[in-house]
Protein backbone atom coordinates (compact mmCIF):
# COMPACT_ATOMS: atom_id res chain seq x y z
CA UNK A 1 0.00 0.00 0.00
CA UNK A 2 1.07 3.57 -0.65
CA UNK A 3 3.17 5.34 1.92
CA UNK A 4 1.17 7.71 4.09
CA UNK A 5 2.19 11.31 4.70
CA UNK A 6 1.59 13.50 7.72
CA UNK A 7 0.96 17.11 6.67
CA UNK A 8 1.42 19.66 9.41
CA UNK A 9 -0.04 23.04 8.45
CA UNK A 10 1.00 26.02 10.57
CA UNK A 11 -1.08 29.07 9.63
CA UNK A 12 0.35 32.44 10.69
CA UNK A 13 -1.16 33.33 14.12
CA UNK A 14 -3.51 30.29 14.20
CA UNK A 15 -3.54 26.78 15.64
CA UNK A 16 -1.61 24.17 13.62
CA UNK A 17 -3.50 21.48 11.75
CA UNK A 18 -2.39 17.87 11.27
CA UNK A 19 -3.70 16.25 8.11
CA UNK A 20 -2.97 13.05 6.25
CA UNK A 21 -2.24 12.24 2.62
CA UNK A 22 -0.46 9.68 0.51
CA UNK A 23 2.89 9.91 -1.25
CA UNK A 24 2.55 9.45 -5.00
CA UNK A 25 4.97 6.98 -6.60
CA UNK A 26 5.87 9.47 -9.33
CA UNK A 27 8.33 10.97 -6.84
CA UNK A 28 10.64 10.03 -4.00
CA UNK A 29 9.11 9.43 -0.56
CA UNK A 30 10.82 12.00 1.66
CA UNK A 31 10.00 14.75 4.13
CA UNK A 32 9.86 18.37 3.03
CA UNK A 33 8.72 21.74 4.28
CA UNK A 34 8.20 25.29 3.13
CA UNK A 35 5.86 28.21 2.76
CA UNK A 36 2.46 27.10 1.42
CA UNK A 37 1.48 28.56 -1.96
CA UNK A 38 -1.60 27.67 -3.96
CA UNK A 39 -1.26 27.33 -7.71
CA UNK A 40 -4.08 27.36 -10.24
CA UNK A 41 -4.17 24.11 -12.27
CA UNK A 42 -3.58 26.15 -15.44
CA UNK A 43 -0.51 27.82 -13.96
CA UNK A 44 1.57 24.69 -14.42
CA UNK A 45 1.87 25.16 -18.16
CA UNK A 46 4.93 26.28 -20.09
CA UNK A 47 3.34 29.59 -21.12
CA UNK A 48 2.61 30.93 -17.68
CA UNK A 49 4.93 32.07 -14.92
CA UNK A 50 4.42 33.43 -11.44
CA UNK A 51 6.57 36.38 -10.55
CA UNK A 52 5.96 36.20 -6.81
CA UNK A 53 7.55 32.87 -5.98
CA UNK A 54 10.84 32.57 -4.16
CA UNK A 55 12.16 28.97 -4.34
CA UNK A 56 11.55 26.77 -1.29
CA UNK A 57 7.77 26.75 -1.15
CA UNK A 58 5.25 23.90 -0.98
CA UNK A 59 2.66 24.00 -3.76
CA UNK A 60 -0.98 23.05 -3.32
CA UNK A 61 -2.99 22.53 -6.50
CA UNK A 62 -6.72 21.92 -6.31
CA UNK A 63 -7.46 19.74 -9.36
CA UNK A 64 -10.71 20.32 -11.19
CA UNK A 65 -12.96 17.69 -12.69
CA UNK A 66 -11.30 16.35 -15.88
CA UNK A 67 -14.16 17.53 -18.10
CA UNK A 68 -13.39 21.11 -17.08
CA UNK A 69 -9.95 20.98 -18.63
CA UNK A 70 -10.42 19.02 -21.85
CA UNK A 71 -7.07 20.03 -23.34
CA UNK A 72 -4.57 19.78 -20.49
CA UNK A 73 -1.37 21.57 -21.47
CA UNK A 74 0.79 18.95 -19.70
CA UNK A 75 0.28 15.59 -18.00
CA UNK A 76 -0.01 15.68 -14.22
CA UNK A 77 3.39 14.03 -13.88
CA UNK A 78 4.95 16.75 -16.02
CA UNK A 79 3.08 19.43 -14.07
CA UNK A 80 4.54 17.99 -10.85
CA UNK A 81 7.99 18.02 -12.50
CA UNK A 82 7.53 21.63 -13.69
CA UNK A 83 6.52 22.74 -10.19
CA UNK A 84 9.80 21.36 -8.85
CA UNK A 85 11.75 23.09 -11.59
CA UNK A 86 10.11 26.36 -10.56
CA UNK A 87 11.29 26.02 -6.98
CA UNK A 88 8.73 23.88 -5.16
CA UNK A 89 10.15 21.72 -2.36
CA UNK A 90 7.02 19.56 -2.53
CA UNK A 91 3.72 19.43 -4.44
CA UNK A 92 0.35 18.68 -2.84
CA UNK A 93 -2.48 17.72 -5.17
CA UNK A 94 -6.08 17.92 -3.93
CA UNK A 95 -7.61 15.11 -5.95
CA UNK A 96 -11.09 15.28 -4.45
CA UNK A 97 -12.60 16.16 -7.82
CA UNK A 98 -10.22 14.16 -10.01
CA UNK A 99 -9.78 10.61 -8.78
CA UNK A 100 -7.98 9.67 -12.01
CA UNK A 101 -5.06 11.74 -10.74
CA UNK A 102 -3.90 8.96 -8.42
CA UNK A 103 -3.35 6.66 -11.40
CA UNK A 104 -1.68 9.36 -13.45
CA UNK A 105 0.83 9.93 -10.63
CA UNK A 106 1.46 6.28 -9.80
CA UNK A 107 4.18 5.56 -12.36
CA UNK A 108 7.65 6.11 -10.86
CA UNK A 109 9.52 9.02 -12.48
CA UNK A 110 12.04 9.57 -9.71
CA UNK A 111 11.10 13.21 -9.17
CA UNK A 112 13.41 14.54 -6.46
CA UNK A 113 10.72 16.49 -4.60
CA UNK A 114 7.85 14.63 -2.93
CA UNK A 115 4.34 14.63 -4.44
CA UNK A 116 1.52 14.08 -1.94
CA UNK A 117 -2.13 13.38 -2.75
CA UNK A 118 -4.83 14.65 -0.42
CA UNK A 119 -8.63 14.42 -0.69
CA UNK A 120 -11.93 14.62 1.13
CA UNK A 121 -12.17 16.30 4.54
CA UNK A 122 -8.42 16.73 4.96
CA UNK A 123 -8.23 18.49 1.60
CA UNK A 124 -11.17 20.69 2.51
CA UNK A 125 -9.45 21.74 5.74
CA UNK A 126 -6.25 22.52 3.83
CA UNK A 127 -8.03 24.58 1.20
CA UNK A 128 -9.84 26.35 4.01
CA UNK A 129 -6.48 27.44 5.38
CA UNK A 130 -5.51 28.71 1.93
CA UNK A 131 -8.76 30.60 1.55
CA UNK A 132 -8.79 32.22 4.96
CA UNK A 133 -5.17 33.03 5.70
CA UNK A 134 -2.49 35.17 4.12
CA UNK A 135 0.42 32.90 5.03
CA UNK A 136 1.11 29.38 6.29
CA UNK A 137 4.03 27.01 6.67
CA UNK A 138 3.82 23.31 5.86
CA UNK A 139 5.83 20.33 7.09
CA UNK A 140 5.43 17.00 5.28
CA UNK A 141 6.56 13.94 7.21
CA UNK A 142 6.71 10.24 6.34
CA UNK A 143 4.21 8.42 8.53
CA UNK A 144 5.96 5.56 10.31
CA UNK A 145 4.38 2.21 9.45
CA UNK A 146 3.42 0.21 12.59
CA UNK A 147 6.25 -2.26 13.40
CA UNK A 148 5.09 -5.97 13.47
CA UNK A 149 4.73 -7.05 17.14
CA UNK A 150 7.16 -9.83 18.26
CA UNK A 151 5.32 -13.09 18.65
CA UNK A 152 6.93 -15.98 20.46
CA UNK A 153 5.87 -18.72 18.14
CA UNK A 154 6.55 -22.28 19.20
CA UNK A 155 6.13 -25.12 16.78
CA UNK B 1 -16.96 20.86 -2.17
CA UNK B 2 -17.29 21.54 -5.83
CA UNK B 3 -20.25 23.16 -7.54
CA UNK B 4 -20.64 24.18 -11.19
CA UNK B 5 -20.76 27.85 -10.43
CA UNK B 6 -20.81 29.25 -13.97
CA UNK B 7 -23.99 31.21 -13.19
CA UNK B 8 -22.39 33.05 -10.24
CA UNK B 9 -18.89 33.25 -11.66
CA UNK B 10 -17.03 36.53 -11.45
CA UNK B 11 -17.34 38.82 -14.46
CA UNK B 12 -16.00 37.45 -17.71
CA UNK B 13 -15.66 33.84 -16.56
CA UNK B 14 -17.25 31.12 -18.62
CA UNK B 15 -16.55 28.51 -15.93
CA UNK B 16 -15.12 28.89 -12.47
CA UNK B 17 -14.66 27.08 -9.18
CA UNK B 18 -14.56 28.03 -5.53
CA UNK B 19 -10.85 27.65 -4.96
CA UNK B 20 -9.34 28.33 -8.41
CA UNK B 21 -11.52 31.24 -9.57
CA UNK B 22 -11.98 31.33 -13.34
CA UNK B 23 -11.17 28.18 -15.25
CA UNK B 24 -12.15 29.54 -18.68
CA UNK B 25 -13.17 32.92 -20.06
CA UNK B 26 -15.96 34.24 -22.23
CA UNK B 27 -15.02 34.94 -25.88
CA UNK B 28 -12.51 37.69 -26.63
CA UNK B 29 -11.35 37.97 -22.98
CA UNK B 30 -7.87 36.98 -21.77
CA UNK B 31 -7.24 34.45 -19.00
CA UNK B 32 -4.81 35.80 -16.39
CA UNK B 33 -3.38 34.27 -13.21
CA UNK B 34 -3.39 36.63 -10.26
CA UNK B 35 -1.55 35.94 -6.99
CA UNK B 36 -3.10 37.21 -3.79
CA UNK B 37 -0.81 36.19 -0.90
CA UNK B 38 -1.10 32.41 -0.59
CA UNK B 39 -3.79 32.15 -3.24
CA UNK B 40 -3.50 32.16 -7.01
CA UNK B 41 -6.73 32.57 -8.91
CA UNK B 42 -7.77 32.79 -12.53
CA UNK B 43 -9.37 36.04 -13.71
CA UNK B 44 -10.70 37.12 -17.11
CA UNK B 45 -9.66 40.53 -18.42
CA UNK B 46 -10.28 42.55 -21.56
CA UNK B 47 -6.68 43.79 -21.56
CA UNK B 48 -3.64 42.32 -19.87
CA UNK B 49 -1.85 44.09 -16.98
CA UNK B 50 1.51 45.90 -17.47
CA UNK B 51 4.39 43.56 -18.14
CA UNK B 52 2.09 41.10 -19.90
CA UNK B 53 0.80 40.68 -23.46
CA UNK B 54 -2.42 39.08 -24.66
CA UNK B 55 -1.90 35.98 -26.76
CA UNK B 56 -4.79 34.41 -28.65
CA UNK B 57 -4.93 30.71 -29.49
CA UNK B 58 -7.54 28.05 -30.30
CA UNK B 59 -7.43 26.62 -26.78
CA UNK B 60 -7.24 29.76 -24.74
CA UNK B 61 -6.67 33.53 -24.97
CA UNK B 62 -4.24 34.29 -22.15
CA UNK B 63 -1.93 36.91 -20.73
CA UNK B 64 1.71 35.98 -21.24
CA UNK B 65 4.38 37.57 -19.11
CA UNK B 66 7.06 39.63 -20.92
CA UNK B 67 10.67 38.91 -20.04
CA UNK B 68 11.88 40.15 -16.66
CA UNK B 69 13.71 43.18 -18.11
CA UNK B 70 10.83 44.21 -20.36
CA UNK B 71 7.96 46.54 -19.44
CA UNK B 72 5.88 46.15 -22.59
CA UNK B 73 6.26 43.53 -25.26
CA UNK B 74 4.78 42.56 -28.58
CA UNK B 75 5.26 38.93 -27.67
CA UNK B 76 7.36 37.04 -25.16
CA UNK B 77 10.50 37.45 -27.25
CA UNK B 78 10.07 40.93 -28.69
CA UNK B 79 10.16 43.84 -26.27
CA UNK B 80 8.79 47.29 -27.15
CA UNK B 81 9.78 49.16 -23.95
CA UNK B 82 12.48 48.07 -21.53
CA UNK B 83 12.49 48.55 -17.80
CA UNK B 84 14.60 51.31 -16.26
CA UNK B 85 18.34 50.86 -16.83
CA UNK B 86 18.03 48.81 -20.03
CA UNK B 87 18.49 49.87 -23.66
CA UNK B 88 16.14 48.59 -26.34
CA UNK B 89 17.72 47.12 -29.45
CA UNK B 90 15.91 44.98 -32.01
CA UNK B 91 13.30 43.88 -29.45
CA UNK B 92 15.88 42.96 -26.84
CA UNK B 93 16.75 44.74 -23.59
CA UNK B 94 20.47 45.26 -23.08
CA UNK B 95 22.38 46.61 -20.08
CA UNK B 96 24.89 48.15 -22.50
CA UNK B 97 24.71 48.92 -26.22
CA UNK B 98 27.05 47.00 -28.57
CA UNK B 99 30.30 48.83 -29.47
CA UNK B 100 29.12 49.73 -32.97
CA UNK B 101 26.04 51.49 -31.62
CA UNK B 102 25.52 54.61 -29.52
CA UNK B 103 23.33 54.62 -26.37
CA UNK B 104 20.57 57.23 -26.45
CA UNK B 105 19.86 58.02 -22.81
CA UNK B 106 16.76 59.98 -23.75
CA UNK B 107 14.92 57.27 -25.65
CA UNK B 108 16.88 54.49 -23.93
CA UNK B 109 17.65 52.91 -27.30
CA UNK B 110 20.85 51.95 -29.13
CA UNK B 111 21.30 54.12 -32.20
CA UNK B 112 23.55 53.96 -35.28
CA UNK B 113 26.70 56.04 -34.79
CA UNK B 114 26.46 59.15 -37.04
CA UNK B 115 29.87 60.04 -38.52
Amino acid sequence: SAQKAIIRVIPFKLEPLTLEGVFASVAEVMPAEGKLLQFHPLSLCNTSEDEHTVPGFVSIVKLERPQRDLHPCLSLANKAKLAGERGAHAVLFDITDDESAADQLSKPRGLSHPVVLIWGHDAELLMGVVNNNREAHVKIEVKEMPAWPDYDVWI
Amino acid sequence: MHRNMSQICPGGCATCSEYNGCMSCKPRLFFHLERRDMKQIGVCVSSCPPGHVGQRSRERNECIKCKADCEACFNKNFCMKCKNGFYLHHGKCLENCPDWLEPNNHTMECNEIVH
